[in-house]
């Protein structure tokens, strides 16, 4: 098989409080899959992605992006990957098209033109009249397809998402998983965290269900099959719970 | 990359509002104070050219060597435009004869209180209080506002390493201030020129530096409040801290440095040391009386046993002598007392320099107090001011006494006026040397020389290498923050 | 509802990291503020007492009154102008009085030591006006647009409160918070003063309390306006750049701007101008009196003392006459320069007092007795100390020295050695700064134009709320 692009390795977080946020969580995503960590508020589902962005550093265990540890070469890591967070911010005072090429540049890509940005807000769906507004009046929706629209330019093997469709009306979170598995056929990987399971259950290769800090369950598309995810999560929630 | 960020910080001043809204009160306030200064030195520039005047007036309807005093006057420098420091604090003038000491007299707010109960307004104090304020509002959340609104989590999701991105954003904040001050302040240098005040070469000289300072000054201060930024966690936080800061910096540390040193270095108040010198003064007098009578009990005696007639005789041969004799006494005593009031200035002088010292040492803990300091220095309104005006007119008060010493000899003898109550000759009295006006045309008149502008760069040049040191601690303490920095 | 109402308000505000903050710093800038007073208090009378001393020791060995011809005064130090400096430090406070002739006071604290001009003294007047009032601003700019951005405004209205009742609530929270928070720091500091050995009259007690009430009633300006505004924008960063840029104006510029305008629209002789105006009336009195003078025969001659006692007494007459001449003529040109003045104070001042910082300051300095009248009050005092001094100089030697008349007595033979001078016999200069009955009524005026200022911004933010989009 080939090199993962994401890959924990017995990842663990202590924080300085003591708190145990992660404990040793091993998993793999590889391009063309998109990864859905599920789990209740505080699992280790933002710490994970934290480590994954070298905003936190491991306590044990390492973060790789296509091999490269994120604690250990930062910037080669962040170079690969893409993040859009769970509610986009970007500058208000400047227009989607200003947002959008300040962040790319900062990605390192500043080869791409006009045109090129105004087809990435087409293709996330963002109209046109809207791309020199400035984001001050921007609904969430409308900046999460900005958000993605830089994770795109941006153009990484490596995408990462934190709880994305949180907030968004029904319409906007479809328009959005749409554009997540066109990512994804481009043989894009993509990591998300959720805590929609109808979501995760539709378009996820691969599910991990996150407790405490513990990975308790991960199963890809193929083998949860027919089963009833929602019934798999409260089950290994509260068993672990109890 | 970097020009990345700093393109996009620039944008982001200059599209605010916060921008729109300072920048606006800044230019206002700017000019202002350059136009309140203009017209403050234009009145201090008259009010000097008609004492001179009238000072010459005074000395050309003298009518006698002996009372004859002239006024030495202090001119207002152009730089007060910009800098009043203790211009207004310190005498303008000081009487130049030969029986009082130097003493400058009639400042500006002692004359007129009306002006000291608000102060001046001046550039230094806009830049000084009101810049480092704005400094402070365009700074302080550099690091926290973005945290707390998600796009520095974003940013940072980037291959682009923090030093660089710190460091981007502050030259970006630090030129889109930067530049938006200039404006400004070039309008204001512009309506300095064109309304005449008087700049040489060497005082745009000055006010170069006085720029480079200001600059200097405010640049401690944005990177100050982006230190702050990365050691804070909200927004509120960092102001506070800022605030609290600034408040500390601005207000307090220099006051305290003053403070420290008035309990510490002990300086004799002007009336003590003038009581003192009074004193001697009339010790001095006294002892001189007692000799008088001493030699004019000795001349009766020499004269003990002579006729009406011999002792007329006697006087009148001896009587030049004799006056020669006291007036020798008499002179001997002034310079005795000049020597001794030099002696106590002197003393109480290198009191005062050794607490100023030791103040301003203290209050340099303070950017804002430097920088106050350096620019009295370069234009020539620090506290030396009062020692360099005093020290020079002491000189010119010499030069004058000579003079009129030498004037006085050649009309032969005293002025005045002389009033003889003799057992056996009876009341007299005589104004012997009243002579209508005197030939004034070569004395000397008093030359202001002022420190050299070599001399007040090279000073003022270590103030600035300390703000310059201040400036560069605060962007090393930002780097070092912003490294350890939880961006979650 | 509104006791709940202003609970919660203080409660918010208490609780807040802010309030700790400001708290902090305000209690300690405020001790500072009286322990520099009573420090500044105490070394003053060091040097006033040491002034006095060397003026008398000067004095020690004369044996005859003759010989005094002058006797500098100075002014004591007041407790409240160690509070409030005012123009206390700009002014001369040495007197020099001969008996006659006009009087100028010289050696000023800043022009003395101008080391403490450079930074200006930290007092009670300039903590209020510049710090506290930021402070005040700091409490308040949120008041409403912050609770709007929290979102508790929208839960508040939701519940059926009357928006007149919330509003006050703010306003009467945040005063009381502020005056009782403020209020703490002030006692202890009072009670410092007293601890240091300040001696405060029960008149000076009501004159700091005025200023402390005038100060709260300048706060309560800031406090009303931060809410007014903060009821006009709907984010609590707008608020606090509007209120920012108001307190500049009002704080630093518009007080300066008044003066200065006022200095330049009103022309006022320059002082150097009246002096030589007067320089040359009086020697033209001298040329005159030069004359006489010479004129002098002694009705008999031979005996030395009456001749003496003869000259003195036409030198008096004409000492008296000139000092006369002088007089009048000083006082047209000083009143005609005097007029101009008060004119250009009452432009300066009128303008000033459109900001309530100006109110506040000329209030707490007339209060303090360091207003920009003290000058003249001061030489009233002492031409009144000139006056007494004449008068027994005149006892003492049956002349008023009026000057430097040196006296050359050449004793011949031998006499016996007299006594010398008794000097605590010379009449003690006394200066009392003006009590509280006699500066209120120039206060009442600041005061309640202040009180004014208040109730304006309290309907404005009323009245502001009132049309407040709450959602």
């Amino acid at each position: 098989m080939s090199q993962p692009t994401f890959e924990a390795v017995n990842l663990t977080k202590r924080y300085e409080d003591g708190v145990l946020a992660l404990d040793h969580v091993s998993f793999e995503v590889h391009p063309g899959q998109i990864y859905a960590m599920l789990g209740a508020n505080g699992a280790g589902k933002t710490t994970t992605i934290n480590i994954f962005l070298n905003f936190l550093e491991p306590t044990e265990g390492e973060a790789r992006i296509n091999g490269v540890c994120t604690h250990t070469d930062p910037l080669a890591a962040k170079a690969q990957i893409a993040y859009v967070s769970e509610n986009v911010m970007l500058y208000p005072a400047f227009t989607a098209m200003q947002n959008l090429e300040y962040f790319t540049r900062l990605g390192g890509r500043d080869h791409h033109t006009k045109d090129e940005y105004h087809r990435v807000l087409e293709r996330v769906g963002l109209q046109r009249e809207a791309h020199d507004k400035r984001l001050r009046g921007f609904s969430k929706g409308m900046r999460q397809k900005c958000g993605l629209a830089i994770a795109i330019l941006k153009d990484a093997p490596a995408i990462v998402l934190d709880e994305p469709t949180s907030g968004l009306d029904p319409q906007a979170g479809y328009e959005f998983t749409q554009l997540l598995t066109a990512l994804r056929d481009e043989g894009k990987a993509i990591l998300m965290s959720t805590h929609d399971i109808f979501r995760a259950r539709e378009i996820a290769s691969t599910v991990g269900i996150l407790n405490r800090g513990r990975l308790v369950m991960q199963r890809s598309a193929a083998e949860l099959g027919g089963a009833d995810l929602e019934q798999l999560y409260l089950e290994h929630i509260a068993g672990h719970a109890a | 990359m970097f020009t990345t960020v700093v393109m996009k910080e620039l944008k982001g001043i200059l599209l605010s509002q916060k921008f729109a809204l300072t920048f606006g009160v800044v230019s206002v306030l700017i000019l202002m104070s350059i136009v309140a200064g203009i017209s403050e030195f234009t009145a201090g520039a008259r009010q000097y050219d008609t004492a001179v005047q009238l000072a010459e007036q005074q000395l050309r309807e003298a009518s006698n060597w002996m009372a004859i005093s002239a006024r030495a006057l202090r001119p207002p420098d152009p730089l007060v435009v910009f800098v009043s420091g203790v211009h207004n604090d310190i005498g303008r003038l000081s009487s130049i004869n030969g029986h009082e000491a130097v003493k400058l007299l009639n400042s500006v707010y002692a004359d007129d209180p009306i002006f000291a109960v608000f102060r001046s307004l001046d550039l230094m104090f806009i830049v000084q209080v009101v810049l480092s304020l704005f400094a402070i509002l365009f700074t302080y959340d550099a690091i926290t506002g973005e945290r707390e609104s998600g796009t520095l989590q974003l940013s940072l999701a980037n291959p682009l390493p923090r030093r660089t991105f710190i460091l981007a954003k502050a030259t970006g904040i630090w030129a889109g201030l930067l530049l938006s001050l200039s404006v400004p302040m070039i309008l204001g240098l512009l309506v300095v020129s064109l309304a005449g005040v008087p700049l040489s070469d060497s005082d745009w000289m000055r006010i170069g530096a006085l720029f480079v300072g200001s600059l200097l000054y405010f640049t401690v201060w944005v990177a100050g409040g982006i230190a702050v930024s990365t050691w804070t966690r909200t927004p509120s936080a960092s102001f506070m801290a800022c605030l609290v800061l600034w408040i500390a910096t601005v207000l307090i540390l220099p006051r305290v440095g003053v403070l420290a040193a008035e309990q510490l270095v002990g300086v004799p108040t002007v009336a003590e040391v003038d009581a003192q010198k009074d004193g001697f003064e009339k010790a001095a007098w006294e002892k001189q009386m007692a000799g008088l009578s001493e030699r004019w009990k000795k001349r009766e005696e020499a004269m003990q046993g002579f006729s009406k007639e011999q002792r007329e005789a006697y006087r009148d041969a001896h009587m030049w002598q004799w006056m020669q004799e006291e007036d020798a006494g008499r002179k001997a005593v002034q310079t005795e007392i000049d020597a001794y009031g030099l002696r106590l200035q002197e003393d109480l002088r290198n009191k005062r320099s050794a607490q100023e010292r030791l103040a301003f040492t203290l209050a340099r803990t303070s950017p804002a107090a430097i920088y106050q300091l350096a620019s009295m220095q370069i234009a020539r309104t620090s506290v030396t001011l009062k020692n360099a005006t005093e020290t020079s007119m002491e000189e010119y008060r010499s030069q004058f006494t000579a003079h009129v010493e030498k004037k006085q000899q050649e009309s032969g003898g005293t002025g005045g006026f002389k009033i003889t109550v003799d057992s056996e000759k009876g009341f007299s009295f005589s104004s012997p040397r009243e002579r209508g006006t005197l030939d004034i045309s070569d004395l000397p008149r008093y030359q202001w020389n002022p420190t050299p502008v070599g001399q007040l760069l090279a000073d003022a040049g270590w103030d600035g290498l300390l703000l310059a040191v201040f400036a560069l601690a605060s962007l090393a303490l930002a780097v070092i923050g912003f490294h350890r920095y939880d961006v979650r | 509802m509104l006791r709940l109402l202003i609970i919660k308000e203080i409660r918010d505000i208490v609780g807040s990291t802010k309030f700790a903050v400001t708290f902090g710093v305000c209690s300690l800038l405020v001790l500072l503020v009286f322990i520099v007073g009573a420090r500044a208090y105490h070394t003053a009378v060091g040097q006033h007492d040491a002034a006095k001393r060397e003026n008398l020791r000067r004095m020690e060995g004369i044996t005859d009154w003759m010989q005094v011809h002058d006797m500098n005064v100075y002014m004591p130090p007041q407790p409240l102008s160690a509070l409030v400096a005012g123009v206390a430090h700009d002014i001369g406070r040495t007197v020099t009085v001969e008996g006659r002739g006009e009087l100028t006071a010289h050696d000023s604290r800043y022009s003395d030591e101008p080391m403490l001009a450079v930074f200006r003294q930290f007092d009670l007047e300039f903590l209020f006006t510049v710090v506290l009032s930021l402070f005040a601003i700091l409490f308040a700019f949120d008041a409403v647009s912050g609770e709007k951005e929290r979102g508790t405004l929208r839960l508040t209205f939701a519940s059926p409160v009357p928006r007149r009742t919330f509003i006050a609530g703010k306003l009467l929270g945040a005063y009381l918070t502020l005056v009782v928070s403020l209020l703490l720091p002030i006692a202890a500091g009072s009670a410092l003063l007293i601890v240091m050995g300040v001696p405060m009259t029960g008149d000076d007690w009501v004159r700091l309390t005025l200023i402390i009430a005038a100060g709260f009633l300048y706060l309560g300006v800031f406090l009303s306006l931060s809410v007014l505004v903060s009821a006009m924008t709907t984010r609590s960063t707008t608020s606090f750049l509007v209120l920012l840029v108001v307190w500049i104006v009002a704080v630093l510029i518009v007080p300066r701007a008044a003066v200065l305008f006022a200095g330049r629209a009103v022309d006022v002789p320059s002082v150097d101008a009246v002096a030589a105006q007067k320089a040359k009336f009086s020697a033209g009195l001298w040329g005159d009196d030069r004359s006489a003078m010479a004129a002098f025969k002694p009705s008999k001659s031979g005996d030395m003392q009456a001749v003496m006692q003869e000259f003195q007494q036409m030198m008096q007459k004409l000492a008296d006459d000139r000092d006369r001449k002088m007089r009048e003529f000083a006082s047209r040109v000083n009143e005609e320069r005097r007029n101009r003045q008060d004119v250009q104070e009452a432009v300066a001042f009128g303008l000033a007092r459109i900001t309530p910082a100006a109110c506040f300051t000329l209030a707490a300095t007339r209060l303090a007795g360091t207003s920009f009248e003290m000058k003249q009050h001061f030489l009233a005092a002492t031409e009144r100390y000139q006056k007494a001094f004449g008068e027994f100089m005149v006892a003492k030697t049956g002349m008023n020295p009026g000057g430097r008349m040196v006296v050359l007595r050449v004793v011949v033979g031998d006499e016996k050695k007299p006594e010398p001078i008794n000097t605590a016999e010379i009449p003690a200069f006394s200066y009392a700064p003006m009590q509280v009955a006699d500066v209120a009524g120039g206060t009442a005026l600041d005061i309640l134009l202040l009180l004014a200022v208040n109730l304006f911004f309290i309907v404005g933010a009323v009245a502001a709320f009132l049309r407040y989009d709450v959602r």
